[in-house]
């Protein structure tokens, strides 16, 4: 950011989010009327929470407040949809021009989904993968299951936004027992500063289905605040395997609230990864429901933050169900005077016997001026279950990077090294081999800007 | 006669937090090519003269110097030493979980080198070198020193010896915690390696006269509370096996 404070403040009102403009979206879109009455109490939800303070415990060390004004944000324009990906924005290009072996693929820009690609042959298969507009259109059915089931109104006043204001979106449906070998992309990309978007991703897994998705979301650097707001709502039914990789690469200016939703259904196994790296402010709040005994949820975390960053991890392992298990591992490294937050929380209620659930957040302080808080918690009701949770905040090893340097390797490589071999624990837990060298990738980028500082 | 490799003189050093001085004047020099012992009591500040001479931070130099091809390097960082020639085998290896051994080794050698090493040359060196280890491939892909048995971690300070050819090898008790194959297969490979190399110099620490019945020293030194208290030839270690170090430590309380 320009002028080197954390704050995203006020800019001059160019459009205020109203009521009015949630019925206008709605209108010209022409939305079913289940789903304009939605976006409304959505509206009023938002309109009716207060915006959260440093006395709420679940912003208590991120003071939203004063970090964010939400006056004064443009709506995102609508996009022009494009023949391929040589029309997307030259800096979108390159995002996707980095990622290995795609399936389906859906591109965003601003406001709307300008480029689908999916294969015939997944076509075939009854895979979707479109806009959740376009599916609106095509299984109106299919939406009105499954939308705002997961993300309601109760998911707080960022999430009651989104659900108001949601534009272009993702729809990934995979009918029972199909298998998608291959990641299925998603890329969402903001062209102009002081706009706001407000994504939306929808995931369907059926019975033995297994689906992988990588949602990335980047741009360049903002000199002016600029906001994204987003939800993700994912079902995995009865021993479908599904893959969630999340890729937050905003430029610096971006605030981003993400409110995500999974739902594991019995013998299912999702995997999440959440790759936070950009923006200014980055606030992440991801439950997962392990709704039906089997179920496994492996959730994931890596964030490198730095100049005067600030990350906020809030998670919940809900274990509604027995017989099931979760594991959550989140690393950070924070340099210079970035600070994060990690709020992790396993809940075990009554009728969950035999739950197995671990949860480790563990932090590499880089500089004197950065700080991590890492809070978990427990809340077990049930009393046959085997759970855990640590957390560290750690310096750099002074032996290892004297090993290292004893090795001929300079010292900003060093730290470059041991900060890489950090976070290969979280990364190699990854099943896609090509998608972990391409984070590997993103992570090392980020770590090198460090080197230029 | 051509100046010596390393030449330290009157080397006194102390430990940067809490001032306590380790190094009490120590004078030593080492010519191209020769193969000094170290031995002496624990915490007589071996160890510590090691990583002095690699730039450890923790140790402060309050007075003396250290010259390697006659320039002080008291003010090169520890990986400017390295690049300059100066390798440290650790007494106790450094476990750097989640960096591979490969990935590790071509990060240090194009460092080394000032270059990108070619990919392919350097799988095949990395290749050979571990067999002349008899170390197992698949250690190439495993972590850095991260659940490596006490020899295995000793075989991987060999290894990196091997692939970053330096000048002046110091190492710290690479013979303790090896089994007697283990120790043959080390020391066998240190003398492949000085073969190939003639010019490099080692500087030997060591407890055991077994190793020096493997690598023959041209000098042996003792160490008592932070100096040389005796120098002499290959048969100081056997003196030593026989008489301990009492009487040097008397000797040296007399001075
Ligand atoms: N970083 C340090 N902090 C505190 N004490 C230290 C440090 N380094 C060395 N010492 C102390 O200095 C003395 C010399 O230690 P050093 O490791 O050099 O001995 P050594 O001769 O190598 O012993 P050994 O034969 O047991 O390996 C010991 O008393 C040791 O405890
Ligand atoms: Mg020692």
């Amino acid at each position: 950011m320009a002028d080197g404070t954390a704050t995203v403040g006020p800019v001059a009102a160019v459009g205020a989010l109203t009521r009015d403009q949630v019925e206008i979206l709605t209108a010209r879109k022409g939305e079913p009327e289940w789903l304009r009455a939605g976006r409304l109490k959505a509206w009023d939800a938002f309109a009716a929470a207060p915006m959260p303070t440093t006395r709420d415990e679940d912003w208590r060390y991120t003071d939203i407040g004063r970090m964010l004004k939400l006056e004064g944000f443009a709506l995102a324009d609508e996009a022009a949809s494009v023949a391929d990906a040589d029309g997307l924005p030259a800096g979108l290009r390159a995002v996707v021009d980095e990622s290995g072996e795609t399936s389906a693929r859906v591109a965003q820009v601003d406001a709307s989904v300008v480029l689908r690609e999916v294969p015939a042959e997944l076509a075939a298969q009854g895979l979707i993968v479109s806009s959740l507009e376009t599916a609106l259109r095509e299984h109106p059915a299919l939406v009105e299951r499954w939308l705002g089931t997961a993300v309601t109104d109760e998911d707080g006043k960022f999430a009651a936004l989104n659900s108001a204001y949601w534009t272009g979106g993702l729809f990934v449906y995979v009918p029972r027992g199909v298998k998608v070998e291959v990641p299925v992309r998603s890329y969402r990309w903001i062209t102009a500063a002081g706009t706001a978007v407000f994504g939306r991703t929808l995931v369907v897994a059926e019975a033995g289905a297994e689906v992988a998705i990588v949602d990335e979301v980047a741009s360049d650097d903002f000199d002016r605040p600029t906001l994204s707001t987003s939800a993700a709502e994912l079902f995995a039914d009865e021993g479908a395997k599904v893959t969630y990789v999340s890729v937050q690469r905003w430029g610096l200016g971006v605030a981003h609230l993400s409110t995500d939703r999974l739902v594991a259904g019995r013998d299912a196994k999702i995997t999440t990864l959440y790759t936070t790296l950009g923006g200014d402010l980055s606030r992440a709040d991801v439950k997962c429901r392990l709704r039906a005994p089997g179920s496994h949820v492996d959730m994931l975390g890596v964030y490198v933050a730095q100049g005067q960053q600030h990350f906020d991890h809030e998670t919940l392992q809900d274990h509604v169900a027995p017989h099931a298990s979760s594991n959550l591992l989140f690393k950070g490294a924070l340099d210079d005077r970035s600070r994060s937050v990690f709020r992790g929380l396993i809940r075990v209620h009554p009728k969950a016997q035999r739950t197995d659930a671990y949860q480790t957040n563990r932090n590499l302080i880089l500089a004197a001026g950065a700080r991590a808080d890492s809070l978990p918690n427990l809340e077990i009701q049930a009393d046959d279950v085997r759970c855990s949770h640590a957390a560290t905040v750690g310096q750099l090893d002074e032996e290892e990077i004297f090993y290292l340097l004893s090795r001929c390797i300079p010292k900003a490589e060093a730290v470059r090294l041991v900060v890489f071999g950090f976070f290969a624990e979280v990364l190699d837990q990854l099943p896609h081999e090509g998608v972990r060298r391409e984070l590997l990738r993103a992570v090392e980028r980020k770590l090198a800007r460090r080197a230029q500082a | 006669m051509a100046q010596p490799l390393l030449k330290i003189t009157n080397l006194h050093a102390e430990i940067a937090e809490d001032g306590t001085e380790i190094l009490r004047g120590v004078d030593l020099e080492l010519n191209e090519g020769q193969i000094h012992a170290i031995m002496g009591p624990n915490g007589s500040g071996k160890s510590t003269l090691s990583k002095v001479i690699a730039g450890h931070p923790a140790y402060e130099v309050t007075d003396g110097d250290i010259l390697y091809r006659g320039e002080s390097i008291l003010g090169l960082q520890p990986d400017e030493r390295a690049r300059a020639g100066v390798f440290l085998a650790f007494q106790y290896p450094v476990e750097i979980p989640g960096v591979s051994v490969a990935n590790f080794m071509r990060t240090a050698l194009n460092a080394k080198r000032g270059e990108e090493v070619d990919i392919f040359d350097f799988q095949d060196e990395l290749e050979a070198r571990m067999g002349m280890l008899e170390m197992d491939p698949a250690f190439a892909a495993r972590s850095v020193n991260d659940g490596f048995s006490g020899g295995e971690k000793k075989r991987n300070e060999i290894l990196q010896l091997a692939m970053l050819e330096p000048l002046l090898a110091v190492m710290d008790e690479t013979d303790s915690g090896l089994d007697i194959d283990a120790l043959r297969i080390v020391t066998g490979g240190i003398n492949r390696i000085k073969s190939e190399r003639p010019e490099m110099a080692v500087l030997l620490i060591t407890h055991y006269q077994r190793m020096l019945n493997y690598i023959t020293p041209d000098v042996v030194h003792v160490m008592v509370e932070g100096r040389i208290a005796r120098s002499g030839g290959a048969e100081l270690a056997l003196e030593l096996e026989e008489r301990g170090y009492d009487w040097l430590r008397e000797e040296a309380g007399a001075v």
